[in-house]
């Protein structure tokens, strides 16, 4: 490799949200080494440093890019000159394509033998000052906001994430020129606002992080270290203690400081009366505080809060956040106190004033069918009655805290806030547990409903929606989804798999009808359709997602068990037989389109034993047992058993086709040959396609 | 009730009349409030309107705002229908705006040297403006003290060159400084006897019965009477190419909305109906503005 300077490019900014700043630091050295390989700048490692104000790459660059002796074949000789030995247009268009003349052009054989023309070139190295220019530039103009969007500042029209202020860009100790926006490059560095205000020049890249640390700024791996330290530190200190930090909370407080210093703060005992939930959404979501939790899992009264001022005013800076969280939670739980003064009955009757979607009415009406449907749900599950009459009481319930203050000043906790008026109310545990889960799932890999009762409003609530916004014609297209359908989908699928067991199929179609009784005019059985076939979409996904193979899944898709429970059984009892035996499963698979390809319905499956050999004979036994067998096994919800039934098929199915001519020319055997094939295919027939296995 | 406001620390319109004098100096028009109801500062034509088109502008003032369905009669410490922003607007934004800002602090006793000073990003969006920007939300200590936004867009118009929007919560601020955990504790100002005047001497009446008014009282025919009169005024304006007077009436409307917002008289249908005619009447006017009185090239005799 060529001598190489160190080098480094800083873009500082004004403070940039966390989340863009942590996706620019995974294209940052995308972006660079794609600039300086393509430039030809041969360079190590791109290494990424960033803090709120600033995203910077270090790495060691060639002072210059290797001169290369370039040499591109043409033509052959025969085509690139005609008989005068003048250039053709062929020779023409390649040396101009090369940027030189024909004349230019070299005449001489290659290692086939044959004789071409060749475009030759020495192209000198370029040194690598100019091209770092050029790259850093485009690198700035090259990065990307996703979810987020760039913004201008001043009078300039290039834009950023926020606005750029200075540029520190060297190649040992030089400075590379870089322009964007109103900025132009140097050779200084700026500081942590407080603790080391201002311009620090960087002699040469090497020593940037030093100049960083010394002027107060540490690098996001250090930032990380210190918090973790800080915070292991106050666990200790508090003996088995606990200190909550979510990770997106975290990656965001790791980006709101450029030196952190971890304190502890104090709230007022009587603050832990409020429920929970708001105390901690209040810290995380509106403070990012890190509640504590003693060694019994307890919520206790102190919480970390991590800092980017002087050290040396912990005090003030800790007397100052506890002045912000007690007005937070005094507000918390004035909103709390005033909620629970309202009956729920009488939220429930303010939800008419509430729009649930323009064509679909209020939530009041929403919260009138849902209590209908959870009751249609309970008896399709087949729960005990309690648990019906639970599930419709929370049914009836759980839109009210919508209109709570609480829930309008704290929007996440809607559902937690309704449980727990519920009991404040006298309502039982299960009705009140019902209605703080009906939300859950509430994203991938979210808990279920603790309970049935909030299994069955879990489920009403989101069918509800779905065949709502189905029946008004706005399913979800592409990235339109608005009221999260496929989401609401996929947890209804995992409820009704993992704790209901019921198909949704009926449940589809008592939804619709429930909005047909409001006076919603629809297709019903138009809609019904399109909805079963929306929810098993998604839970064909889920069963890719979950490492089923595609043909798997579509032939289990196209028989007809749709109850999601035998669906991932059965599902998972093919994927496994076929695991341990390929080969009988690619056999039968095989056989089966075979057979299916000969179908013929109109003959029926009435198969005359009188006709029939020895071969034949054989497999007609084992279609007759395999039938009544798979019959058992599906009434049991043995799958394993079914698929094993299939795969008794094997043999004599192979042997059949082995031994025996089905197209006969004697019309009565190969029309009873063709019945027993119809017989055979019809095992097979709603369980899954085998079909589509052999493929 | 007892007060422990420390005797040094500023009082209420001390802060106001610092970052008055502050921004002067930084060459700001001082201006004062808008003379009619506004939900925020933002609202201003000193703020909306001048943030359209090529000419350079300065101004700050202090504005009353009103937000009928915040009021709490006077019960909560932290929550009022009416209450103060400090507005800066500085079009094209400076190269040190966020300096100039920490230096404001320091101007009013908040010297970030001694506190956590921190640019949480909160960008900002105004559907009824048509209009948003990046920035963030200023913590001192974990408090919420002021919103500092870059605009983008204003009136549905991309905005060149960019202003940068400084708005102070000037009763967070005041408590802060003051160390009082009510609003209704604030000193306001002294008395020739050193009697502390309070915030809740001048505003807690205020609050207790513009809550009740708008709560319980407010006429709904009438503020619905009153929104289409002002709709339709607005349009007479535009018509007669008026912009500032159009934009008058886009005011009165957002005020007779807030209210009937307040009174719990609009449906969420209706709502967004409201917020649209709303939309479109500010933006006709951001539109008029720009081609009136704010266009490109006629600076002759303009100061830069």
């Amino acid at each position: 490799m060529a001598e190489t300077r160190s080098f480094l490019f800083e873009i500082g900014t004004e403070e940039m949200p966390s989340a863009p700043l942590m996706n620019a630091v995974k294209q940052l050295p995308k972006l660079m080494c794609a600039g300086l390989d393509a430039a030809g700048l041969a360079h190590g490692e791109v290494r990424v440093v960033s803090s709120p104000r600033r995203l910077a790459v270090l790495s060691a660059v060639a002072i210059q890019t290797e001169a290369v002796h370039d040499v591109k074949r043409g033509p052959a000789a025969n085509i690139a000159f005609d008989g005068d030995g003048n250039p053709t247009k062929a020779a023409e268009g390649f040396a101009r394509k090369c940027g030189m003349t024909a004349a230019e052009l070299v005449r001489r054989e290659d290692t086939d033998g044959r004789e071409y023309v060749f475009a030759e070139k020495d192209i000198p190295a370029a040194p690598a000052l100019p091209l770092l220019s050029s790259i850093c530039h485009d690198v700035i103009a090259k990065l990307e906001w996703p979810n987020y969007r760039s913004q201008r500042w001043g009078s300039t029209h290039d834009g950023f994430v926020r606005p750029i202020r200075w540029i520190c860009a060297l190649l040992g100790e030089e400075v590379i020129p870089v322009q964007y926006a109103d900025v132009t490059s140097g050779n200084t560095t700026r500081g942590h606002r407080i603790l080391g205000a201002g311009d620090h020049v960087v002699a040469n890249p090497d020593v940037y992080e030093q100049v960083l640390e010394s002027a107060g700024v540490l690098t996001e791996e250090r930032r990380r270290e210190v918090i973790a330290e800080g915070i292991k530190a106050i666990e200790d200190q508090r003996g088995g203690a606990h200190v909550d930090t979510p990770a997106k909370v975290l990656n965001e407080v790791v980006n709101l400081c450029e030196w952190p210093s971890v304190l502890v703060g104090t709230f007022d005992e009587v603050f832990l009366n409020v429920p929970h939930e708001i105390i901690c959404e209040s810290m995380l979501s509106n403070q990012r505080y890190f509640p504590i939790y003693d060694s019994e899992g307890n919520l206790t009264r102190e919480f970390v809060v991590v800092g980017n001022g002087r050290p040396e005013c912990a005090d003030a800076i800790i007397d100052g956040n506890e002045r912000v969280v007690r007005a937070r939670l005094y507000d918390a739980k004035f909103f709390y106190d005033e909620d629970l003064k309202i009956p729920l009955e009488e939220f429930r009757g303010r939800l008419a004033n509430v729009a649930f979607q323009e064509k679909l009415g209020s939530v009041l009406q929403k919260s009138e069918r849902i209590e209908k449907l959870a009751a249609a749900i309970a008896e399709e599950a087949a729960l005990d009655a309690q648990t019906a009459e639970d599930a419709c009481r929370a049914a009836h319930l759980a839109k009210a805290d919508l209109v709570s203050s609480a829930v309008i000043e704290f929007t996440s906790q809607q559902g937690v806030m309704g449980g727990y008026y519920a009991k404040a109310a006298g309502e039982n545990d299960q009705v009140a547990a019902a209605i703080r889960d009906h939300y859950r799932p509430r994203f991938a890999g979210d808990e279920l409903p603790q309970g049935d009762a909030g299994c069955v409003v879990a489920v009403a609530d989101k069918l509800d929606t779905i065949v709502g916004m189905f029946a008004i014609d706005e399913p979800p297209t592409g990235s339109k989804d608005p009221f999260a359908l496929r989401r609401s989908a996929i947890g209804v699928l995992n409820i009704l798999r993992e704790r209901l067991g019921c198909g949704y199929e009926a449940l589809v179609r008592a939804a619709l009808k429930l909005y047909a009784e409001q006076g919603l005019s629809f297709d019903e059985d138009a809609v019904a359709c399109a909805v079963c076939s929306f929810i098993h979409g998604r839970m064909e996904q889920m069963a890719r997602d979950e490492g089923l193979s595609a043909d798997t899944v579509a032939s289990v898709s196209a028989g007809s068990i749709t109850v999601p429970t035998d669906f991932f059984c059965l599902a998972h009892a093919l994927e496994d037989a076929r695991a341990n035996d390929a080969e009988t499963f690619d056999n039968l698979a095989t056989a089966y389109a075979r057979a299916n390809n000969l179908r013929n319905a109109e003959l029926g499956s009435h198969v005359d034993e009188s006709l029939i050999n020895e071969v034949e004979h054989s497999l007609f036994c084992a279609v007759v047992q395999a039938e009544g067998r798979v019959e058992r096994a599906l009434f049991e919800g043995d799958f394993g058993g079914v698929i094993a039934e299939l795969a008794s098929l094997r043999k004599p199915i192979d042997l059949f086709f082995d031994r025996v001519k089905v197209m006969d020319d004697d019309a009565a055997l190969r029309d009873n040959r063709l019945r027993l094939l119809n017989r055979f295919v019809g095992v097979f027939a709603n369980i899954a396609d085998f079909a589509v296995l052999g493929k | 009730m007892s007060h422990t406001v420390a005797p040094d620390a500023p009082t209420f319109q001390d802060i106001i009349l610092t970052l008055q004098r502050y921004w002067a100096e930084q060459g700001c028009v001082v201006l004062q409030p808008y003379d009619s109801e506004v939900g925020a500062g933002t609202f201003h034509t000193a703020t909306t309107l001048r943030s359209l088109g090529p000419k350079p502008w300065r101004t700050c003032y202090a504005q009353p705002c009103r937000r009928p369905a915040d009021g709490r009669y006077g019960e909560n410490p932290n929550r009022m229908q009416h209450y103060y922003q400090f507005q800066v607007l500085i079009k094209p934004s400076p190269e040190n705006s966020q300096e100039l800002y920490l230096d404001s602090l320091k101007a009013i006793g908040l010297d970030p040297a001694d506190h956590d000073v921190r640019f949480v990003e909160d960008d900002w969006e105004s559907p009824t403006l048509g209009a948003w920007g990046l920035g963030w939300e200023v913590w001192v200590d974990g408090m919420e003290v002021t919103q500092f936004t870059y605009f983008q867009q204003v009136g549905g118009i991309e905005v060149d060159p960019v202003p940068v929007e400084i708005t102070y919560g000037l009763e967070r601020l005041a408590m802060y400084v003051q160390n009082v955990t009510s609003v209704y504790d604030l000193v306001w100002s002294y008395l020739p006897d050193g009697t502390p005047m309070t915030y809740g001497d001048v505003f807690l009446e205020n609050e207790r019965e513009f809550s009740a008014y708008n709560f319980e009282v407010a006429d709904v025919p009438m503020m619905r009477q009153k929104f289409d009169d002002y709709e339709r005024e607005c349009h007479s304006c535009l018509k007669a190419k008026l912009p500032l007077p159009a934009y008058d009436c886009v005011m009165k409307c957002s005020h007779a909305f807030n209210l009937l917002d307040a009174r719990g008289a609009l449906s969420a249908v209706e709502r967004a109906n409201y917020i649209l005619r709303v939309r479109a009447v500010a933006k006709a006017c951001c539109e008029a503005y720009l081609a009136e009185a704010a266009g490109a090239d006629d600076s002759e005799g303009e100061v830069a």
